[in-house]
């Protein structure tokens, strides 16, 4: 039993150094020191680092140095490494998740500092930052717009690499008042 | 027809509130059945989840590849949050989010389950693995999942099919008002044009009507201004020929003036009343009388026929009453100073028509003075 796992650390080692191995050439090449030994991070610079990232869906969470190396993820890769990093740099962040219809999920980090919201899909334009209200509500409503969508629930949620486990907090169900929201 | 313009305008503005309105409404009913997927997704994600975790799980038993433990992780850690979304999603529907409750325990026996299996594997504990495998082969918790998920799942497509129903009748009644508030509207802007050619009829009528007055104006002014103008030239050729006859007349009376004051013979007009009304300048000079004298005084008070008083002293007043004329009759002409001088006398009756109104007398003298005739 011991050896499998031994073998399976050797297994996740030698898909980093893979991924590194793919990143060859990039010598600038981003890493989660380098976000977080940032002394001038901000919302803004942080999403300046992945306007030449590319998208791709993943099931699961992208540990964040598998995300920077390959320069490839997804929305909850972006906005759950967003609020790793930005919240060590002292900002108040909310991760959500939007339930959109006939999509799937979309995640974004809300920077209560910035009143806007760190989008993955936006990662490509000169204002990164989407402007919002802080309540759930209002940072889904934004989210399906830009989607030109219709949105069923929007939920608050927490992520932790170690466990790489979601824990659901608050949810907010369109089709109840706003008035009864449990962050209203 | 301002009336019908505020109609038209009174009907777009109902329309287009009542339409606004139906579209929330249509908005509300559509969110609704959105939220019905949505709950049924979840559900089905729920079972997905949980029949994904356990069949990750039982591969990782056999030969122990890390990469199913962490598929089963994530498997049920991906039911838990389904779990949470689909309560959070039905906590308004009591119905349901017991539904989704009763549901919630056996999914978390079988996240317990897969729990205890990577305890007992991590741990090495074989024979507490095969006890857990063994014992869960003849769990009915898959099944009775299945059966909670089958239920809620028919439980919200007949909630979806009354909501799709109730959001069709909304955009229905959506297209029904619009397309009333158009028809309405139509005929009111129909009526709208109607009148609009109506008046534009009438004002066309009123048109022709005064064209047609002022032609008969015009013409009518012309027809006298034709008048006038003959009239005028008839006047102003009347005019000519009378002032031509005036000065004809004029110079003729000069004329007569000219001949009846170069006269040496004594001229004295009178009227009908034998009294005088002119005489020439030979009367006041032989007289001795200022003409103001002479004029309007008797005749008979300067000149009388010879033996008048002791004949018939009326004889000259009743010559001219007949008409008759007189001629050469021996008569006397007295002066200023009552000298009488001897002249022969004719009378001429003047006439208007047959009438007699006057008469003129010629005195000739008679040189010398014949003593005979005193």
């Amino acid at each position: 039993m011991l050896h499998t796992l031994t073998s399976l650390r050797v297994r996740k080692l030698c898909a980093l150094a893979l991924a590194a191995a793919l990143a060859v050439g990039r010598l600038d090449a981003l890493t989660l020191v380098d976000l977080l030994s940032d002394a001038k991070m901000t919302p803004k610079r942080f999403a300046a680092n992945f306007e030449d990232f590319e998208y791709e869906y993943h099931p699961e969470v992208q540990p964040p140095d598998v995300f920077l190396s390959t320069r490839r993820g997804d929305c909850d890769d972006y906005a759950i490494l967003a609020d790793y990093v930005l919240k060590r740099k002292d900002y108040g962040t909310r991760l959500v998740r939007v339930s959109l219809v006939g999509r799937v999920a979309h995640d974004v980090c809300y920077v209560i500092q910035s009143k806007a919201y760190l989008d993955y899909n936006n990662r490509k334009y000169a204002s990164t930052l989407e402007g919002s209200g802080r309540r759930l509500r209002a940072i889904a409503t934004e989210v399906a717009a830009s989607f030109e969508a219709n949105w069923t629930s929007a939920s608050e949620y927490t992520y932790d690499y170690n466990t790489e486990k979601k824990s659901i907090g608050l949810t907010v169900v369109k089709t109840e008042p706003p008035a009864r929201d449990p962050d209203a | 027809m301002l009336a019908f313009f505020a109609l038209i305008s009174a009907v777009l503005i109902a329309v287009v509130v009542i339409a606004v309105r139906n579209i929330n409404r249509s908005e509300v009913s559509a969110d609704w059945v959105n939220h019905t997927h949505a709950v049924i997704l979840e559900v089905d994600a729920v079972l997905a989840s949980v029949q994904a975790g356990d069949g990750a799980l039982r591969t990782f038993v056999m030969p122990g590849d890390g990469r199913d433990q962490s598929a089963a992780r994530e498997a049920f850690s991906a039911m838990s949050e389904h779990l949470e979304i689909a309560k959070a999603l039905t906590r308004g529907e009591p119905a349901q989010h017991d539904q989704i409750l009763r549901l919630e325990t056996p999914a978390n026996q079988r996240a317990e389950l897969a729990q205890r299996v990577l305890a007992a594997w991590q741990a090495d504990h074989a024979a507490a693995l095969r006890l857990l495998v063994a014992a869960d082969a003849n769990s009915a918790t898959m099944g009775e999942i299945r059966r909670a998920v089958e239920k809620l799942k028919a439980d919200e497509m007949a909630l979806l099919a009354q909501r799709d129903t109730a959001s069709y009748l909304q955009a229905q009644t959506t297209r029904w008002t619009v397309w009333t508030g158009v028809a309405l509207d139509c005929l009111l802007l129909g009526g709208v044009a109607w009148l609009i050619r109506d008046d534009i009829l009438a004002r066309r009528r009123a048109t022709a009507v005064l064209k047609e007055a002022n032609a008969q104006l015009e013409s009518k002014v012309a027809a006298r201004t034709a008048e006038l103008s003959t009239a005028n030239s008839k006047l102003r050729a009347e005019n000519l020929e009378h002032r031509w006859a005036h000065q004809a007349a004029e110079h003729q009376l000069r004329y007569h003036q000219l001949v009846f004051n170069s006269l040496n013979d004594l001229v004295l007009v009178v009227t009908k009343a034998m009294n005088i009304s002119r005489v020439n300048p030979a009367v006041i000079h032989l007289t001795g009388r200022a003409p103001s004298a002479l004029i309007d005084g008797p005749l008979a008070s300067i000149v009388s026929l010879a033996g008048a008083a002791v004949a018939k002293p009326d004889r000259l007043a009743q010559a001219l009453r007949e008409g008759r004329e007189l001629r050469a009759q021996p008569a006397w002409i007295t002066d200023a100073s009552g000298r009488q001088t001897a002249v022969r006398l004719t009378l001429f009756p003047v006439r208007d028509g047959d009438k007699v109104v006057g008469g003129v007398i010629v005195l000739e003298l008679i040189r010398p003075e014949s003593p005979a005739l005193s």
